[in-house]
């Protein structure tokens, strides 16, 4: 039973996904119980995985380069703990609303699943049929209150999706027809003999898998889908999407750059200057444009563009404080996001538009919420006692530790360009002109049910956890420490 | 010519389908082109001159064949990427014929400026 553990914690959640289909009165309860189960096997294996072990479960018992194997080690661990968790909150977050069916669950937990099994998946091709499933369920999830606007960001997301994981694909042939495999370990054991013999093709296998993860995670020049699908999702799906699905190609992006393209080829090809460039330009592009936005939840969606530029920055720089400071904040923004966005979604149902101007008194009516929305900001803007600052100051000391003094000095640019938008918003809330809402509720005509337990808890959950993360950044740091030790030194082998 | 270019020519078109197109179909007709050059790309990386298919027959116990045989691996993938590649084309008509019926058109600019 014990070797079983890694495909069980991706079984689980599929196999309630198809049980939730057949029952209209249990739904809630299987994906929860799955979800719950999936978390304890994780937790299972904590302690292996932390101390630097690495757990490998063989699909149907074939070996090495032959057969797909499942690899839990500690940048798996870290993800997949963060998709858990949050997916969680997410179903909880969800329960209220009566609008949403049994497809919707169907479709979570299957995107939930997937995500784990991107992953975990030590097999390249596997990882590409996982993230084309993921992507399907994404697809229809925002499409799910199926008006107009959800319909175009859902088509504009998968004619940008389809062509990524296009790219995807063909750098994963151009890695298979160099090196004969598709596991991961043992590309990264037979690709720098390649890399003598053919370095054109390392770098095109390459430059396709950068392409296809860059378009994933909204880079700057391939952002174009993000905008509209984060922000026209209902808001428990723009948490996932934010907060986690955005996190698995960030996810991708490191396996393949970190495992398969060993260290020494990093230099040759000059990856770090790429992706600090990359993540410069998106960072001050979020920056600016969240700064123009009208509507609460693009200003989040260009937020989001913003910190991932941060994490970029932070993996380009590449020494062992960088990299820590990115994980980090990979796990905070995960956070402080859905937090926001959970926040949101009260907000526009509760006043009825998404316009800025119109949550003017919501401060008043709801102080516990905006409480948490004003922890959250604080934390997405770097203000010290919350987890946001522990992540940014982190990737800040490496920048001056690598010599980059001038990442410094745009990060905090950054900054304070996202303390202006953010405080527009909470000077909003707190204003006292208690303007009546225009329109009814929002978001496909759906039951306003005032401060309900399922969805102010995950708020609530969410701000403490910034709060913690905050006050306690070792907490944190110690979470990410295995998986910057196996990216950096391969401790374990 | 080797068929390896030929994919990557194939897969350019597609993308130029997809990137210059403003009708929604043709789009996806893009998506498909890059789809199946990709199909193209991966069986031409398993193709050997002369192989043959890769059966062990009786009496032979497996090891190093001794004659040339297909690399079956990549023609097993593309069985999956071809069911992958249906069902997102599956999904993006259906999207299509939803987005038709709500704005009565199919043409991308004229559906960035409906509300």
């Amino acid at each position: 039973m014990s070797i079983h553990i890694p495909i069980l914690i991706i079984i689980s959640p599929l196999l309630a996904a198809f049980l939730v289909l057949f029952t209209r009165k249990y739904k809630i309860i299987f994906a929860t119980a799955s979800i719950i189960t999936s978390i304890v096997f994780i937790l299972n294996l904590s302690s292996r995985v932390l101390s630097g072990d690495k757990v490998t479960y063989h699909l149907g018992g074939w070996q090495g380069p032959l057969g797909i194997s499942l690899v839990v080690d500690g940048l798996s661990f870290f993800f997949s703990l963060i998709v858990l968790g949050l997916g969680l909150l997410v179903i909880v977050y969800s329960m209220p609303e009566r609008s949403y069916g049994r497809t919707y669950y169907f479709l979570l937990l299957v995107s939930l699943s997937s995500m784990i099994g991107v992953i975990y998946t030590a097999d390249i091709f596997n990882m590409y049929v996982f993230y084309e499933l993921l992507s399907l369920a994404v697809y229809l999830l925002i499409a799910y209150p199926k008006t107009g606007v959800t319909l175009r960001a859902s088509f504009n997301y998968l004619i940008m999706g389809g062509v990524g994981l296009s790219f995807f694909l063909l750098g994963v042939g151009f890695l298979y027809a160099m090196t004969g495999t598709l596991d991961i370990f043992h590309i990264a054991d037979r690709l720098p003999a390649a890399f003598n013999s053919s370095t054109r093709m390392v770098l095109m296998s390459f430059v396709l898998i950068a392409t296809g993860m860059g378009i994933k995670i909204a880079v700057f020049p391939l952002h174009g889908w993000l905008p509209d699908a984060h922000s026209m999702a209902p808001s428990p799906v723009s948490a996932l999407l934010s907060g986690v699905a955005v996190k698995i190609g960030i996810y991708c992006l490191i396996r393949v750059v970190y495992t398969a393209f060993s260290t020494e080829m990093f230099f040759l090809i000059n990856i770090h200057n790429l992706l600090m460039f990359l993540g410069v330009v998106s960072l001050l592009f979020g920056a600016s444009m969240a700064m123009a936005q009208t509507d609460l939840k693009r200003l989040l969606a260009y937020s989001t563009i913003n910190q991932l530029g941060i994490v970029l920055i932070g993996l380009g720089i590449g020494t062992e404080l960088g990299l820590t400071g990115a994980l980090f904040h990979v796990l905070n923004h995960a956070i402080m996001k859905s937090a926001l966005f959970f926040c949101a979604g009260i907000m526009i149902t509760e006043t009825g538009t998404r316009d800025i101007q119109g949550f003017s008194g919501f401060g008043r009516k709801q102080p516990a919420i905006t409480f948490a929305f004003v922890i959250a900001s604080l934390g997405m803007i770097g203000i010290p006692p919350i987890n946001g600052f522990a992540s940014k100051w982190l990737i800040c000391l490496a920048a001056v530790e690598a010599g980059y003094t001038f990442l410094v000095v745009i990060i905090l640019i950054a900054s304070t360009i996202a303390a202006a938008y953010y405080f527009r918003v909470i000077q909003v809330l707190f204003s006292s002109s208690l303007k009546q809402g225009p329109m009814p509720a929002h978001e496909g005509g759906q039951v306003i049910y005032r401060g309900n337990l399922f969805k102010s808890w995950p708020i609530y959950i969410l701000a403490a956890g910034c709060l913690l993360l905050g006050f306690l950044p070792t907490l944190g740091i110690s979470l990410v420490k295995p998986a910057v030790s196996l990216l950096l030194f391969h401790v374990v082998p | 010519m080797t068929p390896i270019n030929i994919s990557l020519l194939v897969f350019m078109i597609g993308l130029y389908g997809v990137m210059s197109k403003n009708n929604l179909i043709k789009k996806i007709m893009g998506l498909t082109i890059m789809n199946g050059s990709i199909v193209l790309f991966f069986i031409s990386i398993g193709y050997r001159k002369g192989g043959l298919a890769p059966i062990l027959e009786k009496g032979t116990t497996g090891g190093i064949p001794t004659t040339i045989v297909v690399d079956p691996l990549p023609q097993a993938l593309m069985l999956t990427a071809i069911v992958i590649g249906i069902s997102v084309t599956a999904l993006a008509l259906a999207l299509i014929v939803k987005i038709y019926s709500k704005y009565k058109t199919l043409d991308i600019q004229q559906l960035s400026k409906e509300r």
